[in-house]
Parts: structure tokens; sequence; C-alpha cells
């Protein structure tokens, strides 16, 4: 008996039907509720005949092409013992390599069966419970502080400007294992905690009538002067900051060396505008006040006294006749305002202190209310009696020393801006267990909010997690969809497509100004926003996600229009507009910014393109190059130059670098209509463009738009990629290999809700990887 | 009766005690006052500065490598710049840094040169999960000697490091954007902004009056953060201890600067720069003025400076290139790309000669600040076309206050160890180590 005939009586003992010739396949997964088929009946029964009627030809039957054959896998218990050779089949089925273009083909379903049977076979089954992982303290990042400054406190100056830049893990800035904290950056955030509170508390009242002395050495001069001994014609000056609007008196308090026929004469000026000039005639030593009164509206303004007519004789044969004429400003006092109505206090400070001192309320209690709020506020969690006693402590500090209230308050709210359970979201554990729970509902509404708004939960989140409702999937709908109306999701809209189509990398791309001469800080504005409206417009009208793919509209202003060829565009303003056909462009593959980040400064790179096209649309990176890359040869053998197509295709006859060449190039190639700015082009030169391409599979491609309807034909990829994607920076951590039934779920739940981009939202928001967490016990 | 408790603050104190006045305080009078023989003490006294420059993508190595060793005669093209300063040069042919090889973990060089650069380490290559490289040569010098002055050490650099995506095949941007790593998971960000490290040298008006309070928040801070720890996992812990020590070295910075005159922080001859400028010429150079004032006032003793991120494609349109540097760095032999590499690896030579330059210009003791530095300039590839990590472009300026003899070129054998200078160099800080990196033996040939 030969070999072949041998497994297939096996098989069909095994198996106990037999169906040599056209083996059945129910490609449909178990039925909601039921048992899946066991892996082991499923291979015996159905996987082994559709190896047999399509791999044997090559990989069976004394046959092994690659040294691969599959007939010897006769037990179930073989295939699990070799799953390299299987990790490599399943590779080889999902790219669709295999079987080669030319040999018969499985049908879709069968193909999507193998599929799965293989996936199982190499990463085990869905059918226990899911882990939801372990998500590390993650500190605020500089998107994340600034967007929790404005909301907690309301004042929007954005801090985080001056903070180191936050690094990135998995191609994004949210990621709680590479949010690092440094002493830079501590110091950072104490310097940014007090200048919060300096401009959203009035801690004095800027009305008030003080008197400020400045001395003549703490003033600055021009001239040879120094301070305010002023030897030379010239001023002592200093920047004095006015309070507020109304009048003030000046005092300046000086004396003279004299000499010649007049005294010195000073002239003050407040920004160079002259005020009054005065002869000061007391001597050194015996120095008087010169006084004047005005008023002056408030802001940094340069206050100056000038010594204008210098005199000196030291070389007169008749020494009496000998001097040098000299003025001393000593001190220039400034009182006021007189007069001033007070501004009132910013909201900011209304809001934070919304109890103050009175007669019924004492100054400690109204401390402990204003803390207690705050604090629960910036914790995103009520604050225990003990922190607020901590802060207690401080406020007394400075009460000590004789401080208002509000100068006292502002020491250990800075104190609240500063602490980790402030700076880092932070979950917490039973003591010492591996064991999965359910998160809190105020960790709940901090991880939607830092999510969806990147920023702190509201008090809408806040009431519903004191209530313990969040958590309730009706309540959850409602929330993630009133949260992705809200303006504060802009901040969605933009940080994740800005990462995820890696189009934050347009600020670092330097496209040569010779051969783009049109390329210039407009543009690559015009090309970050257009790819950020049409996500946000994907997601507030809660369309399909597939249209990210094979859009036939997008957003244009004047400046991106041109570069499309759009006619009937003006302004800086964005529009809707629509994309014929003739256009070529649709979707993320063909943005202008796109194409332009994954493109060299002088020329397009079919390399970056295709590698682009893997890892952000497919989901299914190329490993990196190995070490000692020889560089592209130049010349042919014969001396021509070779094309840039040409050098690259010698590249990928080196068999160590065309295993991912074969994978990348031909995709990139596609997109050669499209010049390293992301403009139309049929001609490179005088050469026209060769846009041809072609899939690991052997199907060929004709251009972008063959392309486009490959990747909306592999859309189940996709939406793969996509869920990835953003379950990474939903969670702020990476996807691990325990995630992949994680997102299998979540990929069903937008199959089942026809691509709505709401349907990806709640899948992720209602996954336990969002809703609970796995206690990390031992040794980090 | 449990004894008297002793406060943090009572311990920090007792820490900052040991803290010297900057030395150029505490050494004036003897300086000024005496000359001749009688400076010996004062030279003694002059602490020995450590200063490191990175730069990306290699060099174009003809250029860089003298024709001899022995004494600097003839300077090859790129270090024509030293011209004024070559017997302060120190050059060192034949230096390896194995951890930037790709030892089984495939492409991205550029991430493991500046993550092994200083370190010597190989970086664990990742994403983002499980961060991983070492400390480097300045933190393990900062660790131990960085306490005698106000501040242990000061990183600079000259970009931001705002890239999205993997950095370099699969390797992070913390591993591509640092080379200062405090722990083997926690990078020293760097300072790109010379109005701010000016504020850090020298404190700002508000700063200094804020002092007193700050010591307050800060030990509310931290009794928060004590209670935090024992509420977390291990894992968790471990994340928080990068807070727990940055609060700390903040406290004692604090600590220290009340000391020193009631925290009046000596000013420098120099206004305060305003903020980043466009022109690349002018920042390096504001950078680099930053670095010589705080050597120059004792504010620290060791710094790095990373002149661009490793990979940087920076387009030098001043130079009248017209491809990024890391474009040009992979050249295939392309005359165009060479001659930009050429004018761009010059142009770096040309900003660090000013900064050397100006450190021989200031006057320390009987010598000159120069005299009293080490600063190590290189990169963590040599050939940027071909990426390797031997026979990297090294040189060494300064004496060290002796323990160094520069003007001359040596040539070290095959795969010797960068880490043996590092080695040496922490020697000669007075950090007595067995080992830094993959370091074999210290360095030999520093003294002629």
């Amino acid at each position: 008996m030969n070999r072949i005939s041998a497994t297939l009586l096996l098989l069909a003992l095994a198996g106990g039907l037999l169906a040599v010739g056209g083996p059945s396949v129910t490609a449909q997964p178990a039925p909601a509720g039921q048992p899946p088929v066991p892996l082991e009946r499923r291979y015996i029964t159905q996987v082994a005949p559709l190896l047999g009627q399509y791999c044997f030809a090559c990989h069976g039957n004394g046959k092994s092409k690659g040294d691969v054959s599959l007939d010897k896998f006769v037990t179930f218990a073989s295939v699990q013992a070799d799953k390299k050779t299987w990790s490599k089949v399943a590779e080889m089925v999902r790219e669709g390599e295999m079987p080669p273009s030319k040999k018969p083909q499985p049908t879709p379903a069968e193909r999507e069966f193998l599929n799965n049977f293989l996936e199982e076979l190499i990463e085990g089954d869905c059918t226990g419970p899911r882990d939801p992982g372990h998500l590390t303290i993650h500190r605020l990042n500089r998107a994340e502080y600034n967007n929790t400054i404005r909301d907690l406190v309301g004042v929007d100056f954005r801090p985080a400007a001056e903070f180191p830049a936050d690094d990135t893990g998995y191609g994004f800035d949210n990621m709680a294992d590479v949010l690092t904290m440094s002493p830079l950056l501590m110091e950072k955030y104490l310097n940014a905690a007090e200048q919060v509170m300096d401009k959203a508390i009035v801690s004095e009242n800027p009305a008030k009538k003080k008197i400020v002395r400045i001395s003549g050495t703490s003033m600055d001069a021009t001239a040879s002067n120094s301070g305010g001994n002023l030897m030379v014609n010239g001023e002592c000056f200093k920047m004095f900051s006015f309070p507020a609007d109304g009048e003030y008196e000046f005092r300046i308090r000086a004396s003279q060396d004299p000499f010649g026929d007049e005294p010195a004469r000073m002239t003050f000026k407040i920004d160079q505008k002259e005020i009054k000039t005065f002869e000061v005639k007391a001597l050194r030593g015996l120095s008087t006040f010169y006084k004047v009164r005005l008023p002056v509206s408030a802001g940094k303004r340069r206050i100056a006294a000038a010594y204008i007519n210098n005199a000196k004789d030291e070389t007169n044969p008749d020494r009496r006749k000998r001097g040098d004429r000299n003025l001393y400003v000593e001190l220039i006092e400034v009182e006021g305002p007189f007069n001033a109505v007070p501004p009132p206090p910013p909201e900011s400070h209304r809001r934070l202190l919304f109890v103050t001192p009175s007669a019924q309320v004492s100054e400690e209690s109204a401390a402990r209310q204003v803390l207690t709020r705050f604090a629960g506020k910036a914790f995103r969690r009520p604050a225990t009696v003990a922190e607020v006693n901590r802060l207690m402590k401080v406020f007394a500090v400075g009460k000590q020393d004789g401080q208002t209230f509000e100068q006292a308050i502002k020491l250990p709210l800075t104190a609240v801006l500063v602490s980790p359970h402030f700076l880092y979201r932070i979950e917490l554990d039973p003591i010492n267990s591996d064991a999965i729970h359910p998160i809190t509902d105020y960790e709940l509404a901090t991880r939607l909010s830092y999510f969806l708004w990147s920023s702190m939960p509201d008090d809408e989140l806040m009431k519903l997690a004191e209530a313990k409702k969040l958590h309730e999937p009706a309540v959850l709908d409602a929330q993630v969809k009133r949260m992705l109306a809200d303006a504060k999701a802009d901040q969605f809209y933009t940080n994740f497509p800005g990462q995820w189509l890696e189009l934050r990398n347009l600020d670092e791309v330097n496209p040569s100004q010779r051969l783009f001469p049109n390329f210039n800080g407009q543009l690559r504005r015009a090309m970050r926003r257009e790819a950020e409206l049409f996500f946000a417009n994907i997601a507030q009208e809660d369309r399909s996600i597939l249209e990210l793919l094979s859009a036939d509209y997008t957003f244009v202003n004047s400046t991106l229009a041109k570069l499309y060829g759009i006619p009937g565009v003006n302004g800086a303003n964005f529009v809707r507009v629509p994309l014929p056909p003739n256009l070529h462009r649709g979707g993320v593959l063909t943005m202008a910014g796109v194409l332009t980040v994954t493109s060299m400064p002088a020329r397009t790179s079919p390399v970056k393109r295709g590698k682009w096209v893997l890892e952000e649309l497919l989901g299914t990176p190329p490993p990196p190059p190995p070490p000692d890359v020889p560089a592209l040869k130049e010349r042919n053998n014969d001396g021509r130059n070779l094309t840039f197509r040409q050098r690259l295709e010698e590249h990928r006859a080196n068999p160590i670098c065309a295993s991912c060449h074969e994978r990348m190039d031909p995709l990139g190639f596609s997109l050669e209509n499209f010049d390293a700015i992301g403009a139309w082009r049929e001609k490179e030169g005088s050469i026209p463009v060769d846009a041809t391409g072609m899939l690991p599979n052997g199907q060929s491609l004709a251009g972008a738009d063959d392309l486009r309807r490959v990747l909306v034909e592999r859309k189940k990829d996709f939406v793969r990629a996509l869920t990835e994607k953003m379950l990474m920076y939903a969670l702020g951590r990476g996807i691990e290999p325990s995630d992949r039934c994680t997102v299998k779920d979540i990929c069903a739940n937008v199959e089942k809700g026809n691509y709505r981009f709401s349907a990806l939202v709640q899948g992720i928001v209602k996954s336990d990887a969002f809703l609970k967490r796995r206690g990390k016990k031992g040794t980090p | 009766m449990i004894g008297k408790r002793i406060s943090r603050r009572t311990v920090l104190r007792g820490l900052g005690v040991s803290v010297a006045l900057p030395w150029l305080d505490a050494m004036a009078p003897a300086i000024s006052s005496v000359a001749g023989a009688a400076t010996t003490a004062a030279k003694a006294a002059a602490p020995t500065r450590m200063g490191f420059f990175f730069l990306p993508n290699g060099m174009w190595m003809p250029n860089f490598t003298p024709a001899a060793v022995g004494a600097l005669t003839e300077l090859p093209a790129s270090l024509a710049a030293f011209k004024a300063i070559k017997d302060d040069m120190l050059v060192m042919s034949g230096l390896t840094l194995d951890g930037a090889f790709a030892h089984g973990d495939g492409g991205g060089d550029h991430a493991r040169s500046a993550a092994a650069y200083l370190t010597g380490a190989h970086p664990v290559k990742t994403a983002g999960k499980d961060i991983k490289a070492g400390v480097s040569v300045d933190q393990a010098a900062a660790e131990k000697i960085g306490g005698r002055t106000r501040m242990p050490s000061l990183e600079l650099g000259l970009d931001k490091g705002t890239l999205a995506g993997n950095c370099d095949s699969g390797y992070s941007c913390a591993y591509v954007n640092n080379i200062s790593w405090r722990s083997d998971n926690t990078p020293m960000p760097k300072e790109v902004d010379p109005g701010a490290v000016f504020d850090r040298l020298f404190g700002s008006e508000q700063e200094r009056q804020k002092l007193r309070y700050r010591q307050s928040i800060l030990d509310a801070v931290a009794d928060d953060t004590a209670s935090l720890n024992r509420q977390l996992g291990k894992s968790d812990q471990h994340k928080l201890d990068e807070f727990t020590t940055s609060l700390r070295e903040i406290e004692t910075r604090i600590e220290k600067s009340r000391q020193e005159s009631n925290g009046n922080f000596k000013q420098p001859d120099m206004h305060r720069p305003d903020g980043v400028p466009g022109d690349i010429t002018e920042h390096m150079k504001l950078m680099c003025d930053m670095m010589v004032l705080a050597f120059q006032m004792d504010i620290t003793r060791i710094s790095t400076f990373m002149v661009a991120r490793d990979g940087s494609d920076r387009l030098y349109r001043n130079l009248g290139v017209t491809e990024g540097h890391h474009t040009s760095s992979h050249h295939g032999r392309d005359s165009k790309k060479i001659d930009a590499i050429q004018k761009i690896d010059l142009y770096h030579m040309q900003q660090i000669a000013y900064f050397l330059e100006k450190l021989k210009s200031i006057k320390e003791g009987d010598g000159t600040l120069l005299d009293h530095s080490m600063i190590m300039v290189g990169a963590g590839i040599g050939d940027g076309d071909r990426h390797n990590h031997d026979e990297l472009p090294v040189f060494v300026a300064g004496k060290a206050n002796g323990a160094i003899t520069p003007g001359r070129h040596v040539r070290y054998p095959r795969r010797e160890p960068l880490c043996n200078l590092y080695l040496s160099m922490l020697d000669i800080m007075g950090v007595k180590q067995q080992r830094f990196g993959d370091s074999s033996r210290l360095l030999e040939g520093l003294k002629a």
C-alpha cells in the first residue's frame, strides 16, 4: 500500500467518513452557545482532506518542496508536536502565498476555515475567560497634563510645552511603561504647579496700594554707568509691574557731584516717554526726594532715571576749574495705585475657593473644604482624611508666616498638583494577589476620559462613579456616546490618527526645496489637518471604519486642493469635497500626509510605503532589516545607471532581503504615481511612471486604485490592525499574545455592528481588558 | 518612650552639610591674592569636569583619523576645526562599542548606538515594555560624586525628540532620544531650551523666594508617596521608585540651594537667553555657553550633550546641502553625499571647537578650565553607511588636571572596548569601579 492511500484510509477510519475528491467544509464557526468542534476532530475529519486536495501535490506523496511534507502528519499528536512547521503553514495560508497562484485554489470558505483552524492550533482557542492584563501606574503625558490642568483649574496656558518630550512605545506617546519620571521633569512639574496656582488664584489684591522701593544698585544702567551711579550721560532703569490701572507716585532719592554752572539734571521716564526733568541740587551725602505723580495703566513697564547734562574737565591747567559732575540715583520709591478699581478675580479663583473664611466659616474649615474638593477632583476619586490632613499641615506653614487665606491656600493646592495621585493614573489591586477583578467605577471613569478626551473625568462621570453605576452596560453606552460628541473628544480625533498614521512625523520631514518648492508650513499643516478632520468626521457621523480605506470624499483647503488638483476651493478653511475616480484618491492610503512621511526628502520610497501599509493598515509589520545590509548598487555590471526600481529589484534578488522586500516593495510600487509630497504624476522626469506591483500571492496590482481595492477585500486584516492600535491607545499598554481573544471579540463586535465607528469604541470599552485588571504580585 | 523622632528634613540637612560651596566662591581669595608657586593649593583644589558629546550617524572616517600615531602634527580635514587647540586633543582610534552591534537582534543600529553610547549596554529590543539599557558613565559618576555640587549632572541637547512610531526598527524612542541613563530603565531627558537651562542653573528670582515653601510642599508629597507605595504591587512600586528618587533629588537640591548664600545664587555675567533660537548655530552656541557656565561656576562637574538623536535626518540648509544628515550618511560611495557628510562633520566639529576654545579661554587656578576638564566627543557608529560600531570616531579634549596627556593620536588594538575609556574617566573622577559596561581594563595610553 502506498503512503497516500494509507493516510487516507487512516483518515477515513478515524473520522468515520470517506470523502475523497471533494471534502465538504462548513466554514461556519460553531453557533453561539455551543462548544466548538475540538481541534483534533476538525483536523482528522476536515483539515487533513483539504491538505490532501490542495497541498500534497508538492508537499506530500513523496514530494517535499521547501523541505515541507505534510502527509507525514497522520495523527493530531504529531501536528501538535511540530508547531514550527505548522506556524509556517499558517503564515503561508494566511498571506495567500500558498497554494501558489498557478495551482488550484481553495474556496474563500475553505481558506477561512483553514485559517481559523491554524490560528487556534498555534495560539490556542478562545473558550476560557479573557485575561485583562495588567496596567502599570500611568504618568500623565504632556497632552494629558495640559488638558487635565485646563479642566481641573480652568487655566489654559499649556504648561507642559516646557516639559521634556514623552517617549513613545508601540508608536504611541501614552504608554505607561515608557512614561518615565526624572528629576528634570519633577522640577518642571513643581514649577508648573506654582505657575498654575499663581494664575488661578489672586492672592493679593492687585489694586491694594503699596510702596515698592527699588535701590539704585539693583538697577541696570546704560553707557558706562553702573546701577544708579551715573557718571556719564545715560540712564538707570528697571522693569516694573504695575498691578492695576491707577495713579502712582514716584519718589526718586538723588544727589549730585556739582561741577560747572548748572546742577545735574535728571529726566524721569516711563517706557522711554519723558515724564519730568528735575534739577538735582542736593549734594552727595545729602540726597533728597524728587517727586512726580501720574496715572499709569496696568502692565510691565520700563521706568528710568536719565542723566542728561554730564560735564567734566580734568585736564584744565587751572586746577580749580577741574571737576566732574555726576548724578547719583539712590532709590526710586513707587507708591500706588491710588483710587484704583480692583479687577474681578478670574473664574478659576471663584471655582477653587468656593468657600472663604467669614463670620460663619472658620479659616480652618474653609481650607479643609477647599482642599477636600480640589484633591478629590485632582486625584480622580474622593480624597482621604489622611491626605487632607497632610495638606492642612502645608496650609498651616503659610498661615504661621502671617499669610492671607488666599496666599496660604495656594501652597497645599500646589502640593496636590505634584502629588503622585495627581501625576499618575493609579489603579489599586487587592494586596498581593494575582486575581482578575473589575476596576472601580472611579478607575473606569478615568480610563474612559483619558481614552476619549485625554483628560480627567468631568462631573457627570464622577457622579455616576460615586453612584457605582458607570459600569452598567447601558450607562456605559450612553456615556461613550456623550463623550464622543463632546468637543473634548477632539483630542482623540487628533492624537490617535496623528500617531497611528505616523502623521506627527510631518513635523520632522524636510522635502527637498529644489524639487518641491511648493512644500511649506501651510501645506504641512494642511496635510495633517486633512487626516484629523477625516477621522473625526467618521467618528462623529458614526460611519463605517472601512471608509478609512475607501472613502470617496475628503477634506481640503485651498492649499491642499491645489496639490490634489481639485478646483474651486478657496481660503484656509477646510471643506468636504467629493473625490471623483480620475483623482485616484480616497481613504488614508492616498492622503498627501501619509505619502509624504513615507518618502525620502528627494524621492519616493516604495519600501517605506509598503512597510507602512503592512504595519499600519494590515497589522503585519515586516521584521526589521538584518544588520550589515549592503548598499544598493548604483550601476549595472555594464556600467549603465540603474533606475531606482531596478536597484530595488537587484536588492530583492538577494535571498536574505527578498523574503520581506517581496512583501513590502510591490505594495509600495503601486503608489508610484504619487510623488514624494503626494502629488499625482504620470511621469518621473521624462520616463512614464511604472506603478505596477504585485502581492505576495502573485496577484498583480495595476496602481493605487488596485491596491485600495485589495485592501478593502482584506478588511478583516484591516479591522484587526485598527482594533489592535486603538486598544493599545485606549489602554496605554502594548498588545500581548494573551489579548488575542479580546481583539477577536472586538473585531466580531465591529463586524456585527456593520463596521460602524461606535461598534469599535464600544467593543473596546466593554472588553474585559478595559473593565477589569489582573493583579501583579511578586517581583517585577 | 520612643526616642526623639528625627524628621526627614533634618536628615536632608545632614546630607547637605557635606556639600562644599561652589569651588570658585570658596577659592576666590586664594586665586586673587596669590601668584606663582603659591597657587599649588588652588591647583590641587580645582575639580575635574567631565563632559560628553554625542554625534549621530557616524562620520566620514578618512577626514577624522590622523595619518600617523604619536604627536598630533597634521590634522585631518574634519579635525582641522581644532587647529588652535590641537595640543589639547587626544584622538583615539580603534575603540569599539560592542553593545551597539546586533547580536542577533536585527536592525536598529541607530537606536542601539545611542542607547549603548554612554552605557556600554546592549539595549533590550522592545517598542515599549520592559525597557532596559544600563546606567550611563555620566550618571555612574553623578551618583557617587554629584552630591558635591548643586546639580549632580546636566543633560543638554538640540532636538526635542517628538517622533511618532517606533523610532528605529522596533526600538522605543527612549533609546534613540537619550544617551544619559540614571538606571537601567530610566533615561535622563535632555534640556533643549537655553533659557530654561539658565533658570535651572541660576534660579529665577521667584524660585529663590519660594524655596522654603517648596520644602513644605514636597514634604507633604513625600508623605503621600510613602503611603501610596505601601498600597502598590511590586511592579508598580518599581515604577513609583522613579518618582521617589526624582523627588528626593529635588528636595536635596532645594536644601543645598538654601544653604548656599540663603539661596542667592551667584549670577553669571550673561543675560538669560530667550527661548530656542531658530538658527542651529546660534542654538548650539547658547547650549555650549550654558555648559561652560555650569562648569565654570561649579554648579555641576558632569554634563552630556546630544547634538542630535541617532538617525537624525536634519537638513543642514546653512551648509548648502540638499539632503538630510541620515540620508546623506548612507552615501553608498555617492560623491555628492560624501561631500555633504564631510560638510556636516566639519560643521559639528567647528561648533564643538567653539566650546573647547571657550573652556580654554577661562582662567582657573594656574591653568584654564579646559586643563581641568576632559571632554569626550564621539559617535556610536563609525561609517554611517556601514553602521559599524568598531573603529569609532572618538577624541578627548583637555588635561583632566594632569591625568591625560593630549596632543597625540593613539591607536588601540582591534575591538578595544570604548568602556575602557569610561572606566578610566570614572577613575580620574575618583569613582573607582571594577567594571563599567563591557570594560576589560583601564585604558592605556591616556598619559604619554
